[in-house]
């Protein structure tokens, strides 16, 4: 169990920030390139069917 | 074998005969490599007790600009005339055509430094009057001709040709500055091969490496 | 009607959202359970304290790193080969997780320093390698996007990853060797493999597997957007050839 009493009087100065910083960067990055592939995803199918939909209100070619 | 060294011979002469006639090449990237070592010399604060520390790293820092810079210039005007295609529909093999520009760079960019290294000798107070130190100038710029060249022939198609060349080169070149610059260090100081440490031959194993890789995969760079 | 147009309405090939579906899964499950080993069980550092529990996130970045790299090549490798486009779909994909995840190894690396070392930068081998690395996966991207052609690209992108990662040990060791020469003045407790307990390796080698799932996953979900994209582009091209 983490004691958080004990917490500061282990580390040789107060270091917790970089440690807090290093996860939470390691989140935003993460979900971050996640979310963004998934937005060009979903926009990208969306399109997809907004063109099928004109495609198949074209007849088709010769 | 015979084969090979023909078509190379041809390409190289081809090429310096172009650049004898006109110069410009020639002469603009020696200027470049002169501003160079003024403008590191100053942004590194060279007084006269650390020069001794510093030379090595400024003189390999304006060969590899001055490489670039020669390389660029050489592709963009064969671009422009089409000089490429013409060979590309000849029966010449790709590794000869490969090996040909990269010959022709090496000469051009040994041509410049050996108009530089006596300069750089006295501005940077160094004695540039060592085998070693023509040794280890001869395989730095051989890797840097050799990858240089195939860099060269992607980057002059692509849109940023500028700084596609530079951007590709130094990451994959680093090795060879570093022990360039370390060679160098002992060369000028009077070392022999033994006291050049490990440093030569890491640029043999480059050079060599890469003298395997680079005719292969340009053929796929070049064909149509 | 054609049957071509109903092959665009289905999605895309059918086995791959649940293959995604599954990494995502386990990916999740493994992150929770590899967050908890990192808090709570993984022992305290006697010399370094809390804040190494920062190693556990970005050691196993690094390694997956390096290891993006090396699918680069050999997707590089067959698509030089091969010329069939799965090589090169694989080869991009990684390449671009691969960024991603180098990114988070030098940014984590960095915040590892400043406590550890006192120095947000120092011209450690492995530093300065993931350093190369980064700029060579750059390099790999900008010259897929800056050439003349999408099959120029792909095939440019291909000889970047074949040398870039040929280079990488070259790199490693002229920097090993030039800092032997050149040691730095390091401030602070030493962050040099504190003696592994065996805990600690455990929860090292857990969280590595778990990014490793999480690389399998994300390099998924690109080569999915990657598919996505070339359907829209045979429906624009098949739009297009109609007069719309």
């Amino acid at each position: 169990m983490l004691d958080f009493i004990l917490l500061s009087s282990h580390l040789p100065s107060s270091n917790l920030p970089y440690l807090f910083a290093a996860f939470a960067v390691s989140w935003v990055v993460l979900f971050g390139y996640l979310f963004y592939v998934n937005r060009r995803q979903h926009e990208m199918k969306k399109e997809i069917a907004r063109l099928q939909n004109v495609l198949d209100q074209t007849p088709e070619e010769e | 074998m015979n084969g090979l060294l023909g078509p190379i011979m041809v390409i190289v002469w081809k090429d310096v005969l172009l650049e004898l006639r006109s110069r410009d090449l020639v002469v603009s990237v020696v200027v470049f490599g002169l501003l160079v070592v003024v403008v590191f010399n100053f942004a590194l604060n060279n007084t006269p007790g650390r020069s001794e520390e510093l030379a090595p790293g400024i003189l390999w820092a304006a060969f590899a600009f001055a490489a670039i810079l020669s390389m660029n210039r050489a592709f963009v005007r064969d671009q422009e005339q089409g000089g490429l295609e013409g060979l590309l529909i000849s029966p010449v093999s790709r590794d000869a055509i490969f090996l040909g520009k990269a010959f022709t760079s090496l000469i051009f960019m040994l041509l410049v430094e050996a108009a530089l290294l006596p300069i750089y000798a006295v501005m940077l107070d160094f004695s540039a009057l060592s085998w070693y130190l023509m040794l280890t100038i001869f395989l730095g710029t051989l890797g840097f001709a050799v990858v240089g060249t195939l860099f060269s022939a992607m980057a002059v198609q692509t849109r940023s040709r500028e700084i596609m060349l530079p951007v590709l080169f130094f990451p994959v070149l680093l090795p060879v500055i570093i022990a360039a610059v370390e060679a160098t260090t002992r060369a000028v100081g009077g070392e022999t091969f033994i006291g050049l440490g490990r440093w030569l031959p890491l640029i043999g194993v480059f050079d060599a490496l890469f003298l395997v890789i680079c005719p292969w995969v340009f053929s796929f760079v070049v064909e149509e | 009607m054609a049957n071509t147009q109903s092959i665009e309405r289905s999605g895309g090939a059918g086995a791959f959202p649940s293959v995604k579906t599954i990494l995502a899964l386990i990916t999740g499950v493994m992150m929770l359970v590899d967050l908890y080993f990192i808090f709570m069980v993984a022992p305290t550092d006697s010399v370094l304290g809390h804040v190494q529990r920062v190693f556990y996130f970005h050691v196993p970045i690094a390694i997956v790193s390096f290891l993006a790299f090396f699918v680069v090549f050999i997707g590089s490798l067959g698509f030089l080969i091969r010329r069939t486009p799965k090589w090169d779909a694989v080869a991009h994909a990684s390449a671009e997780v691969g960024v991603v995840f180098v990114t988070l190894a030098l940014l984590t690396g960095i915040i590892w320093a400043r406590p550890i070392w006192n120095t947000w930068w120092t011209w450690e081998p492995r530093l300065t390698t993931t350093m190369i690395l980064w700029l060579i996966y750059v390099a790999y991207l900008m010259v897929r996007s800056y050439a003349p052609s999408q099959s120029k690209g792909a095939i440019y992108a291909a000889v970047v990853g074949i040398i870039g990662f040929v280079d990488v040990p070259i790199v490693y060791y002229s920097v090993v060797w030039w800092r032997s020469i050149h040691p730095s003045p390091v401030v602070g407790p030493f962050a040099q493999a504190d003696a592994l307990d065996g805990t600690m390796a455990l929860v090292l080698l857990f969280s590595l597997i778990t990014f490793l799932f999480f690389f399998a996953y994300m390099v998924a979900e690109r080569m999915e957007l990657r598919s996505t994209e070339e359907a829209l582009g045979r429906i624009r091209f098949t739009l297009r050839r109609r007069g719309r």
